[in-house]
């Protein structure tokens, strides 16, 4: 049984449409990977406890803090980064673009979180009220603690992606 | 301890087992990793081998057989929070998970197994498993045995040592009774500073049993039940509530002082949050913000 036991992992992931085959070190996280070997510095590293959240990724659509995510344990993934928001021509998201209209963040560190948080609700959910944002967003502090325009950013994306849903 | 150390993705719960019962120390289990991850980054955990359970696929799901509910261990908070099984079967534990810290990015990688085993005294899931008399399932080189949640606490070692694996959570309904939680935190990502699960029967307006379980106020889950019969055999009212609170808040042996408050506070809020939770199993359903 232990004839198991490597010294490496191999995974492949599609990171932001892109195919990667990438060899990885056992207990190294999802977050150095991307950004020490992929170069995807978009995503932040803030504190490696899994509290902060700007190291937020979506993994196979569902968000997650790749700073205490085990790379080898993604043998397969599909990886979506705050840098695969925008589209290959360089056109922002509309959750991005309603954020730099609504002056959403302040610094942007917290940004990944956020906005991938915010992608993930949108997905199931055209018009959420305030509880619901804040339940989706509650990951991924602050540290600005502009939390207001954040909420009205979340807002003004919805107006966007769903103008039939909003102001019902 | 390793700088260097090594990786297997066994392919069935068979093969772990028989991975793990040749290994020797320095072994972790893992799979969503959010309680080794943060040990891992800041070297508090240097683990020879990893040992990454995540392929088993039949330890993941959620099933029901009549009143009980089945949970593979694998099986992650978010799956849990709205699964129809367990919004029928067990509310209470769909409330206790949703109320969990971390935010959506931990409740969709984080796992019940994992939670369980990490027996972290702030974490939301275990008061509300030993208010509701859930049992667990392990596996080892010797088979598959099922003990109670209870007797796993009671275990120093919590019944796995790095030999066995936990491979399923069982939790039988009562229809019967009522259930309510309650957690006092400072932020909404944040752990509680004391947490409460309560379980109760009534008859029309009279209590006729009562259950609660303390967590976050002491290193070790406190269950109150005895010392509350004498809240049986009549309606609650404001005076049974004051009692709630000085019973529940003796019951704490040496609170937690850390910071998420210091030890007379968390006491005290121990009672406080034992109340609330009793209340919010009187009170009708209100929702998941109750």
């Amino acid at each position: 049984m232990e004839d198991l036991l490597e010294q490496s992992a191999l995974v492949q992931w599609r990171i932001d449409g892109e195919l990667h085959e990438l060899e990885v070190v056992p207990g190294a996280s999802l977050l150095d990977v991307l950004r020490e070997q992929v170069g995807k510095t978009g995503t932040h590293m803030g504190c490696r406890t899994g509290h902060c959240g700007a190291c937020t990724v979506m993994i196979d659509g569902a968000v997650a803090k790749s700073c205490i995510a085990m790379a080898a344990t993604l043998p397969r993934a599909t990886i979506t980064t705050i840098e695969g928001l925008t589209a290959a021509d360089g056109t922002m998201h509309p959750i991005q673009q309603a954020f730099w209209d609504a002056a959403g963040l302040q610094c942007g560190f917290c940004a990944p979180g956020i906005l991938l948080s915010t992608a993930e609700l949108l997905q199931t959910n055209p018009a959420p009220n305030d509880a619901e944002i804040d339940a989706a967003l509650a990951g991924t502090l602050c540290r600005c603690t502009g939390y207001q325009s954040i909420r009205r950013a979340v807002g003004e994306a919805c107006v966007r992606m769903y103008p039939d849903a909003a102001g019902e | 301890m390793s700088l260097y150390p090594s990786y297997a993705r066994p392919r069935s719960l068979q093969q772990a087992v028989d991975l793990l019962s040749g290994l020797q120390g320095g072994v972790v289990v893992i799979a969503g990793g959010q309680e080794i991850l943060p040990s891992v980054n800041y070297g508090v955990l240097m683990p020879d081998v990893y040992v990454d359970i995540g392929g088993i696929e039949e330890l993941i799901g959620i099933s029901s057989v009549g009143d009980e509910l089945v949970m593979g261990a694998l099986t992650v908070h978010r799956d849990i929070q709205g699964h129809a099984d367990v919004q029928r079967l067990a509310p209470l534990l769909a409330q206790s998970v949703s109320a969990m810290g971390g935010g959506w990015q931990v409740h969709n990688r984080g796992t019940i197994g994992g939670n369980i085993v990490a027996m972290h005294p702030l974490y939301d899931i275990a008061p509300s498993l030993l208010a509701l008399q859930a049992d667990i399932e392990l596996i080892d080189a010797a088979g598959t045995r099922r003990l109670s949640f209870a007797d796993l606490l009671a275990d120093s070692s919590h019944g796995l040592g790095t030999k066995a694996i936990l491979t399923r959570v069982f939790v039988t309904a009562s229809p019967q009774s009522s259930w309510g939680y309650y957690k006092l935190k400072n932020t909404s990502g944040a752990y509680g500073s004391a947490n409460a699960a309560a379980v109760l029967e009534t008859e029309g307006e009279i209590l006729t049993a009562i259950r609660v379980v303390i967590g976050a106020a002491a290193d070790q889950l406190t269950l109150v039940s005895d010392a509350l019969a004498g809240l049986t055999g009549a309606a609650y009212d404001a005076a049974a509530g004051a009692e709630i609170e000085r019973i529940c808040a003796q019951a704490i042996g040496t609170p937690l002082s850390d910071h998420q408050g210091d030890g007379t506070w968390r006491r005290a809020m121990a009672g406080v949050v034992a109340r609330r939770a009793v209340e919010a199993a009187l009170l009708p359903a209100t929702g998941p913000d109750s």
